[in-house]
């Protein structure tokens, strides 16, 4: 067989192996993109008769109406506490483990288990527990108040501090949030069940990101003069640990952009007392599914994936930087 | 010094183990409340286990109160009472029954109550087919990436890259539009069809490709076999590991997954998926059925973490690929 002949016959066969691929590329992710942009100019509704070009009023909409300056509020606010958390603590949970010489495993096993377990079954045993009145957190931060002594310490009234100036001694007093049916708290709840779900994550990137730190490194930097921890963790750790973070933090803004299963849950009509948790794909799934107006979902998604692009862009920005610095 | 490693190490220990118990703690609840009856999940009492004493299923005693012409139908079975005896002793009867201890009482409910089992079949069934229908798709592609040569290659391989930047519950909607076309939705179709390009799939399984020596293909070609043969004959058994580990990370995905099909499954129970099926016990759920509820979650929950507590190793890299991006 010739060289070119063989040539010609790898083409085709690469070709016929890459067919179904592509063309299931192009269905499923290329055209729905353009399918959103198309209509995000449209009123478009499944079953309606008639379509019409509105130009950019559903963009002016998300733009204007309080409603959606509520999704944007309540997924930026989501995104900027669950990201610097969830990464921060898995960093400091990987790092900590490390440095532990026993029960490494059994750390690593325990904070991974939210990772594999649905997220939807957690958010529900997650608003059960915060149930205000036979949940178990505020039962026991009652029962906390009952009890001399852990009354004295977290209000401080042991150091002769006024009990009703403190958090603790406050509600003590006054009776304990709703948690999820207080405006004041829900978003910050399902954050807090956002970073209890992906730290663990976060944590087994950074785990495999610190095997990749040379250990002579360390005992250079000794040498130099780098004697505490904090200074081998700034001149060493961190930076040697540069494009896992960059990494980390990309897919922790993705994922937390498209948060929903613990919204939908616990607010499963309204997106949160006075829509304080109303997310953007909670958004997507209300005006888009519920309310048949795939015009303004579709706007919603047109600018959900500009989102996405940015953040990617950033991610690209800041590894190029690496390479072409160091 | 030893006494300052000592200290250190168990402030340490000390907050691993704070950290430990708080992701831990809904688990437990989850299981402590699928084992207590409903007067022990209000109240809070109970333990762990809840006392398990016998309690009366409620529904259960109310469906099967009789009514007029059936206390009639009884007469014979109590001679000697008027029909309203007749009735209590009858009730005294079904309340007999209707009693259990409530682990068997919420965990008979769960499965009970709605089709659980059918859930979980249809769990099985959707994540199964994803998987093989993103081998069958990507393993030909991937292996046309790594191992052939043809003009346009690096354009695909671009392209593939860019694609993983898309994430797929972003554009549900317009999916689901494609899919009401169609006349696809309520089907296992809508459930998988989306998910059968893995562009992550094409490009993991390229990247292993690339290490494997390009002698054993020159081999097989040698030995007159097809390039599809190759694929599946000479690769697909390299490639195992990497295989083993997608999977997990296909797996779980779509196990858990709750946002798509809410959207595509919007009424015919048979199709539900284990979240889709606990989502609806809540909708229903009123105060007594706490238990219940925490066994369907504890339930679908359950099959996963057993998996990833037998097989750790694996499943940590599994769910990590992403970090080889």
């Amino acid at each position: 067989m010739t060289a070119a002949l063989n040539h010609q016959r790898q083409t085709l066969s690469a070709w016929i192996m890459l067919s179904p691929a592509l063309i299931l590329m192009m269905v499923i992710l290329i055209l729905p993109i353009l399918i959103a942009f198309g209509l995000s100019f449209t009123d478009y509704g499944l079953g309606v008769k008639s379509v019409d070009f509105v130009g950019l009023e559903n963009y002016e909409r998300i733009f204007t109406r309080s409603t959606f300056k509520k999704m944007f509020t309540a997924t930026v606010l989501y995104v900027i506490v669950v990201v610097p958390f969830s990464v921060g603590l898995g960093l400091g949970a990987a790092l900590l483990i490390q440095s532990v010489r026993r029960g490494r495993e059994f750390y690593k096993t325990i904070y991974f288990l939210p990772v594999m377990a649905s997220l939807l079954a957690m958010a529900i045993v997650w608003e059960f527990m915060l149930h205000p009145t036979i949940g178990v957190l505020n039962e026991t931060l009652q029962g906390g108040c009952d009890s001399a002594i852990i009354h004295g310490l977290l209000t401080g009234s042991w150091f002769g501090a006024d009990p009703l100036a403190s958090w603790y001694g406050d509600q003590c007093a006054n009776g304990f949030p709703l948690w999820l049916g207080d405006r004041d708290y829900a978003l910050w709840t399902i954050c807090f069940i956002g970073i209890w779900q992906s730290f663990g994550f976060n944590m087994v990137l950074y785990l495999a990101g610190l095997t990749s730190v040379p250990r002579d490194l360390y005992h250079a930097a000794e040498m130099d003069g780098a004697s505490s921890a904090w200074e081998r963790f700034r001149l060493i750790t961190w930076p040697m640990l540069g494009p896992t973070t960059v990494f980390v933090v990309t897919i922790t803004v993705i994922r937390s952009f498209q948060v929903f299963d613990t919204v939908e849950a616990i607010f499963p009509d309204s997106g949160g007392p006075g829509k304080t948790a109303y997310v953007m794909m909670f958004a997507i799934y209300e005006k888009g599914i519920k309310q048949n107006l795939l015009g303004t979902g579709a706007a919603i998604t047109v600018i959900f994936l500009m989102f996405v692009i940015v953040v990617t862009l950033i991610q690209r920005w800041f590894i190029d930087r690496k390479t072409h610095y160091t | 010094m030893i006494n300052a490693f000592f200290l250190s190490s168990t402030i340490k220990h000390g907050v691993l183990l704070v950290g430990a118990l708080i992701v831990l703690v809904p688990f437990y609840m989850m299981v402590s409340y699928s084992f207590k009856s409903p007067g022990e999940i209000e109240r809070n009492t109970g333990g762990f286990f809840g006392s398990q004493e016998l309690m009366v299923d409620e529904r259960c005693v109310k469906l099967q109160d009789p009514n007029k012409d059936e206390v009639i139908a009884l007469r014979p079975r109590f001679p000697g009472l008027d029909d309203d005896g007749v009735r209590k002793a009858f009730m005294a009867e079904v309340e007999q029954d209707c009693s259990m201890i409530p682990v068997v009482f919420n965990y008979s409910k769960a499965f009970s109550q709605a089709p659980l089992l059918r859930y979980l079949l249809n769990g099985v069934i959707v994540t199964v087919s994803i998987f093989l229908i993103q081998i069958v798709v990507a393993l030909p592609a991937a292996f046309a990436l790594s191992k052939l040569r043809f003009w346009g290659r690096e354009t695909v391989f671009t392209m593939v890259i860019l694609g993983l930047l898309i994430p797929v519950h972003a554009i549900a909607l317009p999916l689901y539009i494609m899919l009401a076309k169609v006349e696809l939705i309520n089907t296992y179709a809508a459930l998988i069809v989306p998910w059968t390009i893995s562009v992550f799939g094409i490009f993991l399984m390229r990247q292993f490709f690339m290490t494997v020596p390009d002698d054993l293909i020159d081999a097989a070609r040698m030995d007159g076999m097809s390039e599809y043969a190759i694929v599946w004959r000479v690769m697909l058994p390299t490639a195992i590991p990497a295989l083993l580990a997608f999977a997990i990370f296909s797996v779980v995905a779509h196990w858990n997954d709750y946002f798509w099909p809410r959207i595509v499954i919007t009424g015919d129970r048979s199709l539900f998926t284990p979240p889709l099926g606990l989502r609806e016990f809540k909708g229903d759920a009123d105060g007594s059925f706490y238990g219940p509820m925490m066994a369907t979650a504890t339930v679908i929950v359950t099959p996963l973490i057993v998996a990833f507590l037998l097989a750790q190793k694996r499943f940590i890299e599994g769910i990590t690929l992403t970090g080889m991006k």
